[in-house]
């Protein structure tokens, strides 16, 4: 589903991902922990190429995303992000219908019934006629999923999905994620939340420095830490 | 101390005249601001977009009206471009399209700067759905940035609304030349040059407020 092949990203000399190999078969939940700044977005950056590595391949769905339509190809790796990016001066239904509208044609109708099932789906089928502004951290963010959703794709790449969230509403988005997680959808998740990790994750990959230090299924990943590094970040993490 | 009387009723008197060169400046501003709207939010999307060419040209434009005063460009679109092109447009015409062409330069960098503040995040989001840069920029980008440019556009109305009165120099029958064809017949310089500027006052007052309203209006919560 998704292949990583030997990337390296730089900004500014300084180099961001360095050799990263990675893959994720279909229906696979890979969590990717690590300290800040070790290059976790960059990674999911790249996936869905609102980043190009300098090296290296990413394969998405069997295309080769250097010479892929990206215009095409984004749609099918959803993203979620750390700061929701609802566009603020749309209601939610209309967050959710304009990409099946404009990218995939589909009939008003037709988009406005999907968002509504997906809202439902996402707890919030009452707020359709919200906008954003009106809505907590926690509704944002499960807004923003399900306008992921709504086009589609085939994998879901969330980048530290709660850490703007004050901590009562977390555990509503993470509610939502490992429905989908049970659903069987394709995901990578960026995110600090172990207890997340240890119950959904088929996989955990630890970075630090640009480079993937420890991967592993997600219970010997845990209980046996093969690296220091890893050993003192878990510690870090676990303790708070 | 001169002689002079200050008379008020010459001001009365004159001001259905001068009340028709107010009408012809609002419409030469509407008009001019409209088209300068288009060019100026034409030339400040090209300047976001990824695209080199569309970058460089519009930035071309802008430089190109920003770096020579409005009375030239006025004079070369009046006097000099018929002799290249064989044919003169009315006063009118020319006064319309010094107008958008200048206002559309300022307009511009206005609409480039607001699109510049709307969220890095917003486009991301909006690539992320699969939308192409220019479906982003329409649906996404522009409706946020226009809440930003009003106040903006608004000072740029203001600006070409007082900037007509340079129109003189090409006949245009506008406020400051209806105030100039009056006082060749009354002599009233004071009484004449005064009612005008209260004209004008109420002109751009006017457009200030309307602005106002349409900000309040359009105000975008976050
Ligand atoms: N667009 C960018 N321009 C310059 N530096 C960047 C950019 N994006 C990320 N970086 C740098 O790359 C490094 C890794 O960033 P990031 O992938 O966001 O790490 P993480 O998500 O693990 O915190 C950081 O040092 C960050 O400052
Ligand atoms: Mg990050």
């Amino acid at each position: 589903m998704i292949q990583i092949k030997e990337i390296s990203k730089s900004f500014g000399g300084k180099k961001v991902l360095d050799q990263v190999t990675m893959r994720l078969d279909q229906g696979e939940v890979v969590v990717v922990i690590g300290p800040s700044g070790s290059g976790k977005s960059t990674l999911l950056r790249c996936i869905n190429a609102l980043e190009q590595p300098e090296e290296g391949e990413v394969w998405l769905c069997g295309q080769n995303m250097a010479t892929a339509d990206l215009n095409h190809i984004r749609s099918i790796a959803g993203m979620v992000f750390q700061q929701f990016n609802l566009f603020p001066h749309m209601s939610v239904l209309d967050n959710l219908t304009l990409g099946p509208k404009i990218v995939q044609g589909m009939p008003l109708k037709e988009a406005k019934d999907l968002a509504r099932a997906l809202l439902h789906k996402v707890g919030l089928a009452d707020q359709s006629s919200a906008f954003p502004h009106q809505l907590s951290g926690g509704q944002q963010q499960r807004v923003a999923i399900a306008r992921a959703l709504a086009m589609k794709p085939k994998v879901m790449l969330f980048d530290e999905p709660t850490s703007a969230l004050d901590p009562e509403l977390i555990g509503e988005v993470l509610a939502v994620m490992r429905q989908l997680a049970e659903e069987g959808m394709t995901m990578v998740v960026v995110t600090h939340e172990m207890g997340f990790a240890r119950s959904v994750a088929n996989r955990v990959v630890f970075m630090d420095q640009g480079k993937i230090k420890a991967q592993g299924p997600t219970e010997r990943f845990f209980n046996a830490p093969s690296h220091p590094r890893l050993q003192n970040f878990l510690s870090k993490v676990l303790n708070h | 101390m001169t002689s002079f009387q200050f008379d008020a009723s010459v001001m009365l008197e004159t001001l259905p005249l001068l009340m028709e060169g107010a009408r012809l400046t609002l419409w030469v501003t509407l008009l001019g601001c409209f088209f300068g709207f288009l060019f100026g939010v034409a030339a400040g999307v090209s300047r976001s977009l990824d695209s080199p060419w569309a970058r460089r040209l519009a930035g071309i434009y802008i430089e190109l009206i920003r770096g020579t005063p409005l009375m030239v460009q006025v004079m070369f679109l009046y006097f000099g471009l018929p002799l290249i092109l064989g044919l003169r447009f009315p006063p009118l015409t020319a006064g319309v399209v010094a107008i958008a062409l200048n206002s559309g330069a300022y307009i511009a960098e206005v609409a480039r700067g607001a699109i510049a503040e709307v969220a890095k995040g917003q486009m991301e989001a909006a690539r992320c759905i699969g939308l192409t840069q220019a479906q982003a920029l329409r649906f996404v980008i522009w409706p946020q940035a226009f809440r930003a440019m009003i106040p903006p556009l608004g000072n740029q109305f203001v600006i070409s609304l007082k900037d007509t009165s340079l129109l003189v120099v090409i006949g245009v029958g506008e406020l400051t030349r209806s105030g100039q064809e009056v006082i060749a017949v009354n002599f009233r310089a004071f009484e004449v040059w005064l009612t005008v500027a209260l004209l004008y006052l109420c002109l751009t007052l006017g457009i200030s407020l309307s602005l106002r309203f349409l900000e309040k209006k359009y105000k975008l919560v976050q």
